[in-house]
């Protein structure tokens, strides 16, 4: 198979679906950002925000850390080692195919 | 790949969304020039010139911790809250090692250079860094750095008697010095005025356009 057709191919799906990749470049240049900023980055609604963090932690991407804010609750979300390296070989992988 | 690069840039941008850190700029630059001023006002034996350092360092704090308080209670409720990765801090670093790197070349060759030239390419230097952090995100705030660009030029063309009657009647005595004190005070006072009226607009559309969310007390 051509290298260029096979590096396509080993792309992470997690990270190649368009919403979670925003998520996780987003992310990326942060050290961590909480789910109402996500949202208005991204301008996806609650469920399909909270739908795509949840398969990203599920892939052990990032972390997520709910905490107060005074008496308003606050989801913390952060790219971990796993996401970051991940991420970092998404794009290069990318770059090859392209 | 384009796109990629663009949503890895969206959180630096979004740290001027509100205009605060234009405010901040416009408030330091305000701040200092009235330092500045009182200090040259002040007659040579004043302890003012002794305190006045703990001035500019009690002004620094001031806009650090009155921003970050700002946001706290405005911004994160309205449009989410950021931590930033360690790499900016090491920017703002760089930043004051260069700033002061050119500050002590300014004192150790003041005999042999044009330091109200070098006044005016320190202001140019802060418009770029004033380009490079607030306009890229929104195209009309490059109005903004034109103008202290162009002000920086008229400022720096002035002339001599015109900038040194700003420290004039000051404890200053050469004429340089006056000079370099007419430079600084009127450049920072452009660039504060122009800040803040950048800012305050930016503040104003962001509190036009983002809704503070209902409370959700549990």
């Amino acid at each position: 198979m051509n290298q260029q057709i096979r590096n396509i191919a080993d792309l992470d799906r997690v990270i190649h679906e368009p919403g979670r990749l925003m998520i996780v470049a987003l992310l990326f240049a942060v050290d961590r950002a909480d789910f109402l900023y996500l949202q208005h980055e991204t301008a996806m609604n609650k469920g399909t925000l909270s739908s795509h963090l949840s398969r990203l932690e599920e892939a052990g991407y990032i972390a997520v850390t709910k905490t107060y804010r005074g008496k308003v609750p606050q989801t913390l979300l952060c790219l971990n080692g796993t996401g970051r390296r991940a991420f970092e070989q998404y794009r290069r992988k990318l770059k090859e195919a392209l | 790949m384009d796109q990629i690069g663009n949503l890895l840039e969206r959180p630096r941008l979004y740290c001027n969304i509100d205009g605060l850190g234009e405010l901040g700029g416009s408030v330091m630059c305000l701040g200092f020039a009235l330092l500045w001023w009182l200090l040259m006002r002040a007659p040579a034996d004043s302890a003012w010139h002794q305190i006045a350092v703990f001035g500019f360092v009690g002004l620094v704090l001031l806009i650090h911790y009155g921003t970050k308080a700002i946001k706290t209670r405005m911004t994160y409720p309205r449009t989410g809250f950021v931590e930033y990765r360690k790499p900016l801090h090491t920017q703002a670093i760089a930043g004051a090692l260069g700033a002061l790197t050119t500050v002590g070349m300014a004192i150790v060759f003041r005999r042999h250079w044009d330091i109200p030239a070098l006044a005016s390419l320190a202001g140019l230097a802060f418009t770029g860094a004033c380009g490079y952090h607030f306009a890229r995100a929104v195209r009309w705030k490059w109005v903004t750095v034109g103008a202290m660009a162009a002000a920086t030029f008229v400022i720096a063309f002035l002339p001599t008697d015109v900038l040194g009657a700003l420290g004039g009647d000051s404890p200053v005595a050469r004429p340089d010095q006056a000079k370099l004190s007419g430079t600084v005070l009127l450049s920072l006072t452009v660039y504060g005025t122009l800040l803040l009226i950048s800012g305050g607009i930016s503040l104003w559309l962001y509190l036009r356009h983002t809704q503070a969310p209902v409370q959700e007390i549990q």
